[in-house]
């Protein structure tokens, strides 16, 4: 049987250095590996530590793929310091990615915070890749200052698609910024969207995802429709080391993607 | 199911059989603690703790009288181990290990497996060191002829001898044993006693029975006072007290050692580690503990269990709310490990009986 607990061995072949404290790296593993968008990988700095992430990139390039990573503790503290050609281990994938097919036929409202955007990226490059299915695409997301903004370069690309809306905010501005100022709530009035047939998709800080959600709710969204990305200290990523429980869930094999339906009764989901 | 009767005089030969085809653990007896209060039971207070049997060097068998010290899941997770080990390691045989028999499991223990055998055979993946030692591994159970003061397995249904889950139990009787077989795993070894083994009388197991019976009607005794709630209210009293003040006062002489989850026989948690020895870097399990302050905690700082009695109301939710959901078992066993085992003496039957209290109080 194959060990789940080997990891893979993997060469981070480029890093792009996002902002003052995100980098995305790419990373090429040494065998086939494939993920579904919204599915999380392990990612070994070997001998040091391994930590959750979701891929930032598109699921249907095969021989690499991204992971986008702040600095935040010990494990990423010490990837934002490895060089080029640096090799890593994966393990994965894991969990149940975004249900692309229940998103057919609809508006998809995409909010992202921070970091958060990094899985939605990989969600994003899934439904551009067939658009013809989806309604339209509408990306709301916002950061702490716009030093901080995520794939500044990405985003202006994909506001010029056909059937894409973006819009962005910053928390704090600084001169020069001209875009909006406000926390990410605060651009979710007059969505272009049709209420009676739109999915949304929330993927930031638990704080963040609070309010978003609450607004969400607030606006007309039933909890069915509101998928949220739970960041929980996965571990084996196979429903076993009991670390990431959510409710009756594991966050590992469960999620990490649920709706706010599965979560709505359970007691202190955000914090 | 086949029963024999095995006379005490045979014990060694049968220990013998089995030492051939496995290394052998039974249990030593080691003296524990006088207990303060057993409300007149006078409940004996001897430990138990494995051992592994050498033909030559071996005290004399002892049939331990209740459950030993250890969960038995530590023969098949141990506390710290390698589970990989990556890259530029030459691919190693690992050394045949001898399989193993333990002797002296309790019921408790037995229920306690149905717990480790969901989480590490079914779901997503199995774990194969655990499915490997859990398939070479010979179960050997015993009824109780006693119990301690901490044992409560009835108030959660779990009698105190086993009917499933062994490959041989052993009944003490008169001067020998009721041997049932359990397994094909058990058949072999039974067959291989030869004349040591006689069927059982009938007159022998209803003699058998009336000794169980004699034991559960004590326990049930000695478990009165405790006012433990039943079993099917569990779940609701656990999920109704969320925001109980119970959780607080009971997590204030909790001192995070962990060793309620240890100890207990039904927890599971562990955390993967990296470890480097030269040029070979490695894959560690440790057992992980719900009480300790980082099991929750996420890169950041972020920490949904924070706070002491969020961690020990989670350890109860895990065990009475989630497994119930998830595979229809309370994942306690009624071992009374966790009790024996705190240095805060919180125990977990006055834990449940506060909580039921409570929400008979709110209950109009």
């Amino acid at each position: 049987m194959k060990n789940p607990y080997q990891p893979l061995e993997s060469v981070v072949e480029d890093i792009i250095v996002e902002t003052p404290n995100i980098r995305t790296f790419v990373v090429r593993p040494k065998e086939e590996f494939e993920f579904k968008t919204g599915q999380f990988i392990e990612l070994t700095l070997p001998g040091a530590g391994e930590a959750p992430f979701t891929p930032s990139s598109d699921p249907n390039v095969r021989d690499t793929f991204d992971v986008t990573i702040m600095k935040a503790g010990k494990v990423t503290g010490l990837l934002h310091d490895i060089p080029k050609n640096t090799t890593v281990g994966i393990r994965g994938p894991f969990g149940k990615g975004y249900p692309l097919d229940k998103f057919a036929g609809k508006d998809v409202l995409i909010v992202g915070g921070g970091v958060g955007l990094a899985p939605l990226r990989s969600l994003l490059f899934s439904l551009f890749a067939e658009m013809d299915k989806y309604n339209k695409v509408v990306l709301r997301c916002g950061a702490r200052t716009p030093a901080d903004l995520l794939y500044k370069d990405s985003l202006s690309q994909w506001a010029n698609k056909k059937k894409v809306d973006v819009v962005t905010t910053v928390d704090v501005g600084e001169p020069g910024w001209k875009g909006n100022v406000g926390l990410v709530t605060t651009i979710l009035k007059d969505l272009p969207v049709d209420l009676k047939k739109t999915v949304s998709v929330v993927c930031g800080p638990p704080i963040m995802m609070k309010f978003v959600t609450l607004k969400l709710l607030d606006l007309g969204f039933k909890p069915p429709e509101i998928y949220l990305s739970m960041e929980k200290n996965m571990s084996c990523g196979l429903g076993k080391c009991g670390h990431c429980r959510v409710g009756k869930f594991y966050a590992c094999k469960d999620g990490p993607v649920f709706t706010y339906e599965e979560l709505k009764d359970i007691h202190d989901i955000w914090d | 199911m086949q029963i024999f009767y095995l006379k005490e005089e045979f014990l060694d030969n049968f220990l013998d059989i089995l030492s051939k085809e496995y290394r052998v653990y039974l249990p030593l007896k080691v003296p524990g603690k006088a207990i303060k209060c057993d409300f007149g039971f006078q409940l004996p207070t001897d430990e138990y703790m494995y051992k592994i049997y050498s033909s030559s060097a071996s005290p004399a068998f002892i049939f331990n009288p209740y459950r030993t010290v250890e969960p038995l899941r530590t023969f098949y997770a141990y506390p710290k181990e390698k589970v990989a080990s990556y890259f530029n390691s030459t691919q190693e045989n690992p050394q045949p290990e001898k399989k193993t028999a333990v002797l002296g499991v309790k019921n408790c223990d037995l229920f306690s497996m149905k717990i480790q055998d969901f989480v590490f055979l079914q779901g997503v993946t199995k774990d194969p060191l655990y499915e490997k030692r859990r398939g070479e591994t010979l179960l050997i159970s015993g009824d109780c002829p006693a119990f301690k003061e901490s044992c409560f397995c009835l108030a959660l249904g779990i009698a105190p001898y086993a009917s499933e889950g062994f490959d041989l139990n052993f009944s003490p009787l008169n001067d020998g044993f009721l041997v049932d077989v359990g397994s094909p795993k058990g058949e072999g070894i039974a067959g291989k006693c030869g004349k040591c083994l006689k069927p059982a009388t009938p007159a022998q197991v209803s003699a058998r029975q009336q000794k169980r019976d004699a034991v559960a009607e004590k326990l049930k005794q000695h478990l009165k006072p405790h006012q433990i709630p039943p079993k099917e209210a569990l779940q609701e009293i656990v999920t109704r007290g969320y925001n109980s003040k119970v959780w607080p006062e009971e997590a204030l002489t909790c001192v995070e050692c962990g060793g309620c989850n240890f100890m207990c026989d039904t927890c599971h948690c562990f955390l993967l580690s990296d470890e480097k020895f030269g040029s070979v870097n490695e894959k560690v399990r440790l057992w992980d503990a719900c009480l300790y302050a980082n099991f929750a905690r996420v890169a950041g700082g972020a920490n949904p269990l924070k706070y002491r009695p969020q961690r020990l109301r989670n350890r109860y939710l895990k065990k009475f709310d989630f497994f119930p959901q998830n595979l229809g078992l309370a994942a306690c066993c009624g071992c009374g490990r966790c009790i024996d085992v705190c240095p805060g003496k919180i125990d977990i039957r006055r834990v449940l009986k506060r909580l039921n209290d409570e929400k008979s109080l709110s209950t109009p």
